[in-house]
């Protein structure tokens, strides 16, 4: 009687104490975001309160290097804040694993949205996440070589033989002419192969993550046209150990004419090298296709175990505003209408609004890092000429076969 | 502020109960020689430190046998992770990138480190500045050195493939890191750049113990420098090289910092060896259990080629005297 007596006092204690750190917070919502918006974070913040004074927000501010393992290591601790920005891709997981809650009330207007973001974060017909912001990968090059070259730099290709042969054009004088990766990180390689895959009616697994595609008659044949540019000398010798940063440097240096780059590339070449004319393409298709990219960018969640989640609802309303989301977005709003605003105007930045409507997710399957990297052993296998293009990807079919 | 608890006398003297001082005697006070001389008492004293261990080093060890066995919801599956793992393409290939890691790693670390100890201990003006300045590679931090080292051999920046291009000794640049043939040598010969000063000093230590009556001896038999070399320093380091060696198959056998920081197991698993696979399987496919049945069976593996070294070194040693 008297240790279970003592054993009920021990659990009101317990009890008591998380009460008290949770009573602690009542009405403030933590949020989270990545430093790039803290300044814009800041505004809408102030903007808010203004009109919600019962409400406080905490902004607290993270930094993208090993983001994922925080957020992950937030979510299951039971300790997490109200509101993460993550990037789409990350959000199927949260949801597979009831991680996050979903937002289907908070999110009003669907159709404004680029569908494709709210493919992103739709798993079991709910909404997990809330697009705030996307982006995609163009083709970024060098006006001033295309006039060197004898090309028309107000008309860059459109096509894969175009592409293939203004690539060949621009390769003269120690300059390659369209530079691809091969090295760094697995997801610059599958971030710039994958739209050549999907153009041509391939990929690396089917949308539902049931079929092996990569050694499909259309995916081979866009690997092969990827992989052709560093075997037939267009990209640089150092391709193997290149990624999207190595090509940019590249770039800036002048030793490359065309590469795949998003949006933020534009301003870092322009300091750093102003000589040169910068020109931006769609990413070129094939004949009598539409072109793809894969469509990035970041989301908010709200966590299973926030303290506030009805709060945090509020402010994810304000924060869904057309005015205030094209406010927050470096890069592109989720939502059409925010798209009409005048910091998107900017010419240089019309292209890669037009690759928008083309973006699509990346395939979200629990074994996704391994399926990228089976596929990415397969492209080196083909540049150190081990293999050819089929070989490697029959290979990299093979091992993927088992993940699925 | 409440005061600070006080040890108060025990109401119930005999109750073993903690915050109060205990008044009676203890037996322990009574018989001293004998506490001290019990077999548990000293087992007492060392249970701190064996408990410490045990977290430290059993735990982990019993845990990752554990996390082999079982799935990722923590139920038995026999040996499902070990087949998986050994039907990976890159199992195998980093099986043997492993082998010839620490095999080219051990040979250069060895023999250009007694070289150096050999010459690091002669006498010759600034030696002692030399002897500094070898210590350097060993010194850095590995992941800064990895770095560079990645820097100097960019094929289009580094600054190795500019000196070779700019007087003419090449024609095109060589993609070091890029060319399957030169990778695994580039990254073994950063390696035995990064270790043979721990070897040369570790040698040099043993050198400087030879009492001078050997060389004396051996000049009086007329042998020539070489043949000091040979029959007086390395018989005597021998004790020293052993060891040396195999702590270098240790840490060559674990090593991760290098190779990870500049090709991550690339080209295509050219320079994958397999604790990088173990890493990556467990921290980026977050695999964890094929990561620890992949870690039991190169734990066995390694413990039965050290096992192998010692007894065929002690062996050896025991012969040679």
């Amino acid at each position: 009687m008297k240790t279970r007596s003592i054993k009920i006092g021990f659990v009101g204690a317990v009890s008591a104490l998380a009460l008290s750190t949770g009573m602690a917070f009542a009405g403030e919502v933590v949020w989270w975001t990545p430093n790039f918006n803290e300044a814009r974070a800041r505004e809408l913040v102030a903007k808010f309160q203004e009109t919600h004074p019962d409400i406080t927000v905490n902004l607290q501010v993270t930094t993208t290097d090993g983001l994922p393992q925080r957020v992950l290591t937030a979510l299951q601790s039971g300790a997490a804040p109200d509101i993460i920005d993550v990037q789409h891709g990350w959000v199927n997981g949260y949801a597979q694993n009831n991680l996050v809650i979903p937002l289907d009330d908070v999110l009003q207007d669907r159709e404004d949205y680029v569908p494709a973001a709210l493919d992103y974060v739709t798993l079991n017909d709910q909404l997990w996440g809330m697009p705030y912001r996307i982006e995609s990968l163009a083709v970024i090059y060098n006006k001033g070589h295309f006039a060197e070259a004898g090309l028309d730099p107000e008309a860059p290709p459109q096509t894969w033989d175009e592409l293939i042969a203004a690539a060949e054009a621009l390769t003269q004088s120690g300059r390659s002419g369209f530079a691809i990766t091969g090295g760094g990180e697995v997801g610059n390689t599958i971030f710039r192969s994958m739209p050549f895959m999907w153009m041509n009616g391939g990929g690396i697994i089917s949308e539902d993550g049931t079929q092996v595609l990569v050694n499909s008659p259309e995916t081979v044949a866009a690997v092969e046209f990827y992989t052709n540019f560093y075997k037939n000398g267009l990209s640089p010798s150092s391709t193997l150990e290149n990624d999207g940063t190595a090509n940019r440097r590249l770039f800036i240096a002048e030793t490359v004419s065309m590469y795949q780059a998003g949006q933020f590339d534009v301003n870092s070449i322009k300091t750093e090298n102003p000589n040169i004319d910068i020109g931006v393409m769609t990413i070129p298709h094939p004949e009598g296709k539409d072109t793809a990219a894969v469509l990035g960018g970041w989301s908010f969640v709200i966590p299973a175990d926030a303290k506030n989640p009805d709060e945090a609802k509020i402010l994810l309303g304000f924060l869904a505003e057309a005015e205030n989301q094209g406010y927050l977005t470096d890069t592109f709003p989720a939502r059409v209408s925010a798209m009409d605003m005048e910091r998107f105007d900017d010419p240089i930045l019309q292209v890669y609004k037009q690759m928008l409507p083309f973006g699509r997710p990346a395939p979200a399957h629990p074994n996704w890092v391994q399926i990228s990297q089976a596929y990415f052993d397969g492209i080196q296998r083909i540049l150190l000429g081990d293999e050819d293009v089929q070989t490697a990807m029959d290979g990299a079919a093979a091992e993927i076969e088992a993940l699925l | 502020m409440a005061p600070p608890p006080k040890s108060k006398p025990c109401s119930k003297p005999f109750l073993p109960v903690s915050g109060c001082l205990k008044r009676s005697r203890s037996p322990f006070l009574l018989r001293p020689v004998n506490v001290m001389h019990r077999k548990s008492t000293g087992y007492l004293f060392v249970l701190p430190a064996l408990l410490v261990l045990g977290l430290l080093i059993a735990y982990p060890i019993a845990y990752t046998g554990l996390l082999s066995v079982t799935d990722n919801q923590g139920n038995y599956v026999g040996l499902e992770n070990f087949r998986t793992i050994l039907a990976a393409r890159a199992t195998p290939t980093a099986f043997f990138n492993t082998l010839w890691w620490v095999a080219g790693s051990i040979i250069f670390q060895v023999i250009l480190g007694v070289l150096t100890a050999i010459l690091l201990n002669q006498n010759f003006r600034g030696r002692a500045i030399v002897r500094s300045v070898t210590l350097i590679p060993w010194v850095v931090p590995g992941i800064v050195a990895a770095t560079t080292w990645a820097w100097m051999l960019h094929t289009e920046f580094g600054i190795i493939n500019y000196m070779l291009t700019a007087p003419g000794i090449i024609d095109e640049p060589v993609g070091w890191l890029t060319n399957g043939s030169t990778v695994m040598p580039v990254m073994i010969a950063i390696n035995v750049w990064k270790m043979f000063p721990f070897v040369a000093i570790m040698v040099l230590a043993g050198l400087q113990s030879i009492p001078n009556d050997l060389y004396e001896a051996a000049r009086i038999d007329g042998a020539s420098f070489w043949e000091e070399v040979w029959y007086v320093m390395l018989p005597q380091v021998r004790p020293v090289i052993i060891a040396v060696t195999l702590l270098l198959v240790i840490w060559a056998l674990n090593h991760i910092t290098i190779i990870y920081a500049i090709t991550r197991g690339g080209p295509a698993n050219r320079t994958l060896i397999t604790p990088i696979q173990i890493f990556r399987t467990a921290f980026e496919s977050v695999q964890f259990n094929q990561a620890a049945a992949l870690s039991v069976m190169f734990f066995a593996v390694a413990i039965t080629v050290v096992f192998i070294y010692i007894r065929t070194t002690a062996a050896n040693a025991g012969a040679s005297k």
